[in-house]
């Protein structure tokens, strides 16, 4: 399966932040896809092989636990590597989410170092 | 004065400006903000903050610092308060707020979306009641900026 990245932020500057971070680090340009909240991430998710979820957690419409919680509920997206990218800094936070099903959890602002050891966790295992 | 738990707040905003930017601001002295206090700033990124405690955190900057930070981020210049300077201020607000909540387990606390406040010499509606709002000045070699935080049960002076 071919790599396709999807990063999902309010933020167009932290969406920018995260893909230079990754380009930097060698992924290749035409693997992201990017989505402003939950919802539009649903709807390019329900219609496209997406290997990997890089996911903020405050957005307008459709919140980034909220949409875990959906995808995790449909067995179609059982498996999908899902890595929260946020500012939510707190341990009640990281647990919540990890109950929802993140496969990871990283805390804005992101470094290069753990974005990457992140990646290669959660693909770890998969046919990327 | 006797001020609790602003350390995080600090913490989190250098934290947050070496990450992204590469230096550490200079925390100065706090001082506390008088309610009708007409603000010395350009924009300011307000995120709300509910839970086991309310109150507000503000991100308060001059235009050209805030154009000149946004001008890092995005390797593109900026001569005026565009969406790419709103979003800016909006997201550097919301990652201090975020990351202060490390240092505030002991209160489930939850925040909002930031919302921007733009215009010379702006105004900011605090939360009502007897909640102290403290400002932290910051320096960069770029300029001044301003933290104010006011949360109830939480910060006392």
């Amino acid at each position: 399966m071919p790599m396709r990245i999807l990063i999902v932020d309010d933020s167009r500057i932290m969406r920018n932040i995260v893909k230079n971070t990754l380009l930097s680090l060698k992924y290749p340009a035409d693997v992201f896809t990017e989505a402003a909240d939950g919802e539009e991430a649903f709807s390019i998710l329900e219609k496209s092989e997406i290997s990997l979820l890089l996911l903020d957690w405050n957005m307008p419409n459709l919140n980034g636990l909220e949409l875990v919680k959906r995808l995790r509920s449909l067995e179609k997206f059982q498996n999908l590597p899902i890595i929260m990218v946020t500012s939510e800094a707190a341990k009640y936070n990281i647990i919540e989410a990890v109950k929802a099903g993140v496969t990871d959890y990283l805390v804005k602002p992101v470094n290069e170092k753990s974005l990457q050891e992140k990646i290669r966790n959660a693909l770890e295992g998969t046919n990327v | 004065m006797n001020i609790r738990y602003i350390t995080p707040f600090i913490e989190a905003t250098q934290n947050a400006f070496l990450e992204l930017l590469g230096s550490k601001p200079e925390a100065l002295t706090p001082f506390l903000v008088r309610r009708e206090e007409v603000l010395d700033w350009d924009i300011s990124g307000v995120i709300g903050i509910a839970g086991e405690a309310r109150g507000v955190v503000v991100l308060s900057f001059p235009r050209g610092l805030a154009q000149e930070i946004t001008t890092i981020l995005t390797g593109q210049m900026k001569t005026s308060v565009d969406d790419d300077v709103i979003d800016t201020v909006g997201e550097l607000v919301n990652i201090i707020a975020g990351n202060a909540k490390r240092g505030l387990e002991e209160f489930k606390l939850m925040i909002s979306l930031p919302s921007i406040v733009q215009g010379d010499s702006h105004q900011i509606g605090w939360p009502s009641g007897s909640v102290p709002i403290v400002g932290i000045p910051f320096t960069t070699p770029q300029g001044h900026f301003n933290l104010s935080v006011g949360l109830e049960n939480i910060i006392t002076v």
